[in-house]
């Protein structure tokens, strides 16, 4: 029995549970709009590490180099979209 | 087709690992996919027009739960492959079903959620904010519904034909799938629903 539930995936799945938690003070603690935004990039961007590395097995087979190439490019491209958007569309203008 | 044993099963032949390789760089236009859809929601989250704002829609009692089902399905799927490479054939299928239940689970949440809006006069043609909204949420809807038929699709073949090459990579890619959907909706639950909500 002890087998089918590895360490290193209960403590993934508990620390993902602690940063959803934190992600909700946001709403229940009452702060500062920055502060609340800061919160939630950094809860969300650490969760999605702890997938990716955990769960999602990244880093285990010998296309790993390729994987996070890919990996790396299709974040890039999507920042520089939701960064450049914002900037041309709205930020720009205030 | 040459086995390589020193491989998990998924691994075991060339076209295996090539498979794998090829979902990942899916999973990288996926990422794009929502790329284009979160940044079109930012600019448009503020332009409410004679329609509701988020904060006058969003409830955090389903919110909590979609995402406290959605965390845990992604949990089990792991544990799912995980005694995949045990070669435990009912405990796969076991962390599977659960994975599949926590799914649809979500998915009546998120119908539920939808009437809601529409309840409130949040419809897709409401506002820039709401169709967009809308637009959003109901992709990554229709990722998970997608995903449900896939995952029952491959507890059919597992029950059917047991571990071989063919069903290992089948599942562990649809491992990928699910994780991937885990993370969008951590990104959906951050930057739709609680920064709305704040």
């Amino acid at each position: 029995m002890k087998e089918l539930f590895p360490a290193k995936q209960v403590n993934g799945f508990v620390f993902s549970l602690v940063l959803t938690v934190i992600a909700i003070s946001v709403y229940f603690v009452d702060m500062s709009y920055e502060i609340g935004l800061t919160i939630l990039l950094v809860t969300a961007f650490i969760q999605a590490g702890v997938q990716l590395i955990i769960f999602m097995h990244a880093g285990e087979s010998k296309d790993k180099g390729s994987i996070y190439t890919s990996l790396f490019y299709a974040i890039f491209i999507a920042l520089v979209t939701i960064f450049g958007s914002l900037l041309a569309m709205v930020w720009g203008y205030m | 087709m040459k086995i390589d044993n020193t491989q998990p099963l998924e691994y075991s032949t060339d076209q295996n690992q090539m498979n794998i390789l090829g979902f990942w760089i899916f999973l990288g236009a996926e990422i794009m996919l929502f790329a284009t859809l979160f940044a079109t929601y930012f600019i448009y989250a503020d332009r409410t027009g004679s329609g509701p704002t988020g904060s006058d829609i969003f409830e955090i009692t389903p919110v909590l739960i979609e995402t406290f089902l959605l965390l845990t399905s992604s949990f089990t799927i792991g544990l799912a492959i995980n005694a995949m490479r045990l070669g435990r054939k009912n405990a796969t299928l076991t962390f599977l079903a659960i994975t599949l239940l926590l799914g649809a689970g979500f998915i009546g949440f998120e119908i539920f959620e939808f009437v809601h809006y529409y309840h409130v006069g949040a419809g897709l043609q409401t506002s820039a904010f709401t169709g967009m909204l809308l637009t959003t949420l109901g992709t990554h809807g229709a990722h998970v519904t997608f995903g449900f038929f896939w995952g029952l699709f491959i507890l059919i073949q597992i029950k059917r034909d047991g571990f071989n090459p063919r069903t290992a990579n089948k599942s562990f890619i649809f491992s990928l799938y699910w994780h991937f959907l885990d993370v969008m909706w951590i990104f959906i639950f951050s930057f739709i629903y609680l920064k709305g909500m704040m």
